[in-house]
């Protein structure tokens, strides 16, 4: 199940261009196709030729194991190395299939590289391979208590949600002000002191994120999916709560400077 | 992208902007959010306590076109209906009477949620209410 997850999902970045690699056997994608030596994820260790993309995750793309914590350094380091290998330009002279291979493994190196750079994008990637559904996940939960006839638990706090209400209220009410030229002081201020306290939460949410990260991290192999789940529940509230944040911080900002 | 008639319309003319008094009995509220997009809507609908009928509705939403239109139309259709009637509004429905392309399917996600949440808040407050009017009888 979670194999055949992954395939599809890097299935998705290169479905248009790779279907005809894809579609060799299990033992074929373990040895190279030039020199049956075992291969690696992108070219063979031994003759060097490029080899045919094969599904793997961004993580297994790059041998790193599906962890948050991860060294940027050491990563772009790996990046350019692997551009430099991969670069379709360097297998000008091989054959045709060889220089399609190198263009797929190339884009997908890119995307790979974009993805787990940031550590936002890496955690909602991970959140994904793992099972996580991040756009979908208020469609589900509406359908699912639909179908049970219950009230669906909002994924975003009731307090958080009242919170950007009021603000977003005030906001309007600061724009209209500004329109007429001529905003209340006391509003503006009062605006300036929440946009300092959200850019606080922001931090402090930030922070707690990094904590969910290390506790990813300690994992042990056998950890329960009980176990797995929870930390994954942690990290999925703190990026839905960060980003209302950041959007609001971003409105407070344009109606104060505009 | 670009918004279909039926979301422009209500986008530019929205129906039933405004709030309640959310400490009526009659009233029930619900206050949704889409981490997605940021978007936040406030439902509220008026409730007849003898026919259950939703005899008025009204909504304040912060987000996109889509949003907007989604919960102006939503005001629309949960007037006149029982509110058993009004939890039988589907997204789905809504994505089709405003053409909502698949990235706004999030919007008509929320105004069911806020429907189905102000009506959720309404009932609360009747069993509350019930042995209370009971008491003062």
């Amino acid at each position: 199940m979670a194999s055949v997850f992954v395939a599809n999902l890097f299935m998705g970045n290169v479905e248009s261009n790779t279907s005809s690699s894809l579609t060799m056997t299990g033992d074929a994608t373990a040895t190279c196709w030039s020199c049956g030596t075992m291969r690696a994820v992108h070219f063979c260790s031994a003759c060097g030729k490029v080899q045919p993309p094969v599904p793997v995750d961004y993580f297994t793309f790059f041998g790193l194991s599906r962890k948050l914590n991860l060294n940027t350094a050491l990563l772009e380091r790996e990046f350019y190395e692997l551009s430099r290998k991969l670069h379709p330009d360097l297998c000008a002279r091989a054959d045709k299939r060889e220089q399609e291979w190198s263009l797929e493994q190339s884009s997908l190196l890119n995307d790979a590289y974009r993805t787990l750079k940031d550590p936002i994008k890496r955690t909602e990637y991970l959140l994904r391979l793992e099972g996580v559904e991040l756009e979908e996940q208020s469609k589900a939960a509406t359908e699912k208590a639909r179908a049970a006839g219950e009230i669906k638990k909002q994924v975003v706090p009731p307090d958080l949600l009242e919170e950007v209400f009021e603000l977003n209220m005030q906001l309007e009410e600061l724009r209209a002000q500004k329109k007429l030229g001529e905003d209340d002081p006391a509003l503006v201020e009062e605006i300036g002191r929440q946009k300092l306290e959200l850019e606080e939460k922001y931090e402090s949410l930030s922070e707690e994120l990094k904590k969910y990260w290390d506790e990813w991290d300690r994992l042990p192999g056998n950890a329960t999916e009980e176990g797995r789940r929870k930390v994954r529940d942690k990290m999925v509230d703190l990026l839905n709560r960060r980003s209302y944040i950041r959007n609001l911080v971003r409105d407070v900002s344009e109606v104060l400077e505009g | 992208m670009a918004y279909s008639d039926k979301v422009l319309d209500h986008y530019s003319n929205p129906r039933n902007v405004g709030s309640l008094d959310k400490n009526s009995s009659e009233v029930g509220t619900g206050l949704v959010g889409a981490p997605e997009c940021g978007d936040v809507m406030k439902l509220q609908i008026k409730v007849n306590p003898q026919t259950n009928v939703i005899e008025d509705a009204k909504f304040k939403t912060f987000g996109c076109g889509s949003a907007i239109a989604s919960s102006s139309l939503a005001t629309e259709w949960v007037k006149g209906k029982t509110v058993d009637e009004a939890l039988q509004i589907k997204n789905t429905e809504i994505v089709k009477e405003l053409s909502l392309p698949p990235v706004k399917i999030h919007c008509s996600v929320l105004a069911e949620d806020a429907i189905r949440a102000a009506i959720h808040d309404w009932k609360k407050k009747q069993d509350v209410a019930k042995p209370a009017t009971v008491a003062a009888q």
